[in-house]
């Protein structure tokens, strides 16, 4: 199988939506649960210390010019010790992929068709991503960059729709919230807009074709991605108000539903939910896609592709197992999701780098 | 009884694709782990049609990292 190789803009794009993700379905709920109508500042805060994680990725990415993450634990840390975290990396991306499989389907059957079982929304989403996995990085990467420009229209037309509803009562007073929950929500956004990002290291240095400028379009895609998410979130707490944001499982689909233009331009709730599917497929599809190449790499497959449709079978079955109910998927993303993701994002580049200095492993 | 016989359908569907391929290449490995993986996503799947208690993989992963959470949850509250 012949390399594929990714533009910088197509990186930044990939970086976008993938850090927006699920973020923008349920951040707004879990954090404005935690420090009501401050939220919008721990969003805030929240994007800027992003900027320092993405910064360690950045660091990893460069000593590992060519290898993808997997590969480089291996070459890094010995065969043995080395395969071990590998294959728990690749069981971290692959639940990962199955949760957003699962909260897709959630969102689809608790909010849209009712009556449809969550496995159908879950068959058909899988399929689409299987279908990309198959073709591969750069066919997807290119219709990333098919959906960007619909993606910032329609986010656009979000703003502008919602914006009369606007009531400004409902974020005084402003900084009410002690600090230590606010250095909480600060550190559970973080944990869900940007640890998940390690998995871009599957694909940063390894093919992406000009090294040098990648780094900045990591992080102008992950400041986009920001201005995104701060601002659904301020959005969701001027237009709901904190107290019924943090009761609703999707507030920004709620807030979607609220549009009304003139009493003509009414429940456009579900064209507004082309932001989040997007996302989600997208983030589905890079947690996937690690998971798919990362076990061909422990495995020393050199074409993934027969890999594909039996994991994207056994993913569909992960989906249904993971979270039995709505409220055992939020005190995992409220409580474990934070050290857990840690773990992968921060120990193990932390891990990494420090070997790699101690090896004195250069980056060439 | 109808959705299990659609899951081997569906497994006998996906080795008819990708199997002649790996047949023809000599690619042994490959096949293996493709067998391996298929094998374990249709009994998984039946198991989930015939409703038996499968283990939430995410609950072990809470069993490991409950500590942990604690720990933030009481110094960040």
């Amino acid at each position: 199988m012949d390399k594929q190789m990714i533009s910088v803009r197509q990186l930044t794009i990939i970086v976008m939506f993938f850090s927006i993700g699920t973020a923008i379905l349920i951040v707004p709920a879990s954090i404005s649960q935690e420090i009501k109508q401050d939220a919008w500042i721990a969003t805030f805060l929240g994007v800027i210390l992003s900027l320092l994680v993405v910064k360690l990725f950045i660091i990893v990415g460069n000593i590992t010019t060519n290898l993808t993450l997997v590969e480089a634990f291996e070459n890094i840390l010995g065969k043995y010790v080395g395969k071990l975290i590998s294959i728990a990396f690749v069981l971290f991306t692959f639940f990962a992929a199955g949760e957003l499989l699962y909260y897709l389907g959630d969102f689809m059957q608790s909010a849209v068709m009712p009556e449809t079982p969550i496995v159908a929304f879950g068959i058909m989403f899988m399929l689409v991503i299987c279908y990309g996995v198959y073709l591969g990085i750069e066919t997807f990467a290119r219709s990333a960059e098919i959906l960007f420009p619909i993606f910032v229209l329609i986010f656009v037309l979000f703003v502008i729709f919602i914006s009369p509803q606007i009531d400004i009562k409902n974020i005084q007073p402003i900084l009410e919230s002690r600090t230590k929950p606010l250095i909480h929500s600060i550190l559970l956004f973080t944990s869900i807009f940007s640890f998940p990002l390690v998995v871009m290291l599957m694909i940063f240095p390894a093919s992406v074709n000009i090294h040098k400028s990648a780094s900045k379009g990591i992080y102008i895609g992950i400041i986009a991605g920001g201005i995104v998410l701060v601002s659904m979130i301020t959005l969701a707490i001027l237009v709901l108000g904190a107290p019924n944001a943090s009761q609703m499982s999707y507030p920004s689909y709620a807030m979607a539903q609220r549009i009304s233009i003139g009493n003509i331009l009414e429940r456009i709730e579900i064209i507004m939910a082309f932001l989040w599917i997007t996302t989600i497929y997208i983030r589905t599809f890079m947690y996937f896609y690690a998971s798919v190449l990362g076990l061909s790499q422990i495995l020393k497959i050199k074409d993934y592709r027969p890999l594909v449709l039996p994991m994207g079978m056994i993913l569909i079955a992960i989906s249904l197992i993971v979270h039995p109910n709505i409220i055992h998927s939020n005190t995992f993303n409220n409580e474990i999701w934070l050290p857990y993701s840690s773990v992968f994002a921060i120990l193990l580049p932390l891990l990494l780098v420090v070997v790699a200095k101690f090896r004195k492993i250069k980056s060439e | 009884m109808l959705p299990t016989i659609g899951i081997l359908v569906i497994s006998t569907a996906i080795s008819l694709f990708e199997m002649p391929n790996l047949l023809k290449n000599n690619k042994t490995k490959e096949l293996w782990v493709f067998i391996i993986l298929l094998l374990i996503g249709t009994s998984l799947s039946i198991a989930l049609c015939l409703k038996v208690n499968l283990p939430n993989p995410l609950d072990w992963i809470t069993f490991i990292f409950k500590p942990f959470s604690d720990f933030i949850m009481t110094t960040l509250k």
